[in-house]
């Protein structure tokens, strides 16, 4: 099952995730102002609230990790030897 | 200044050397994938430029008449959960999906009068990282090109009526639902 989980200390509160999730995973905590997983089991892990996240506070667990083959590879190369 | 020289690649051609020897390495493969992302998301921005709306149309179509092609050859059945095991191997690893429902739902598929829907969550999707190369949005045209190749595909199956909607869309997998309908041919 998909675990997700959130850096609450990274996490801004700006409830992108909650208003961008299709399945309603998450919802605003009002009290902390922080995003929390109410609907684990519903997520299918599109990852659309990674990329919406500005903080980049989530991370999933046990999911099907979709091949990236438009990344070149001389670029990471590249990267590597910067990094 | 001179044309380039390309030296690794001189040796004998003898016919029988096909389609045993495709030439090239792994590297040559990968140029080649992003060469024909690049092409494929240039032509679909450009298709959208002309023909606006349509577009979606013409690549819908493009899709369709793949994804019947594709099927021919496959088993035909009345079964859906057959059908899209057949599907997902006519697909290949390239785009791979699995049944997908919320928790709360008892079954992956729901039958209500004479339609029959099914929600299909695609993980690996060349269309998707086609875009992703070339920085073009998710829905637009190119993701028709799927759209049809499966409808196209159940059709041919299943000898039925199909359509697929998108649910949503995301970086890492994309909910659609298929649909079928029972009474129409």
């Amino acid at each position: 099952m998909v675990e997700v989980i959130i850096d609450e200390d990274a996490c801004v509160g700006c409830g992108s995730c909650v208003e961008d999730c299709p399945n309603d995973v998450y919802e605003m905590d009002e009290a902390k102002n922080k995003t929390k997983v109410v609907k684990e089991e519903d997520c299918m892990a599109c990852l659309s609230c990674h990329e919406i996240c500005p903080a980049q506070a989530m991370e999933h667990r046990d999911i099907h990790v979709a091949k990236r083959l438009y990344i070149d590879r001389k670029v990471n190369y590249a990267l590597e030897r910067i990094i | 200044m001179d044309m380039r020289e390309i030296t690794d690649t001189i040796g004998t051609f003898k016919p029988e050397l096909i389609p045993k020897e495709t030439g090239g390495n792994l590297d040559d493969y990968e140029d080649a994938l992003h060469v024909l992302m690049k092409f494929m998301g240039s032509m679909s921005s450009a298709l959208e430029q002309v023909s606006g709306r349509g577009a979606n149309a013409i690549v819908y179509q493009a899709g369709k008449r793949m994804g019947h092609e594709s099927a021919k050859m496959m088993e035909k059945t009345d079964d859906l959960e057959k059908a899209l095991f057949e599907m997902g191997e006519v697909l290949g690893h390239e785009f791979y999906y699995v049944k997908w429902k919320p928790a709360a739902q008892d079954s992956y598929v729901i039958q209500k009068d004479n339609e029959v829907t099914v929600k299909l969550l695609f993980m690996d999707c060349v269309v998707r990282q086609t875009l992703r190369r070339t920085g073009l949005p998710q829905k637009g045209p190119l993701c028709y090109l799927l759209y049809g190749y499966m409808v196209g595909a159940v059709e041919e199956v299943m000898d039925l009526k199909a359509k697929v909607d998108i649910d949503h869309v995301g970086p890492n997998a994309c909910l659609k639902t298929l649909t079928i309908k029972w009474s129409a041919k």
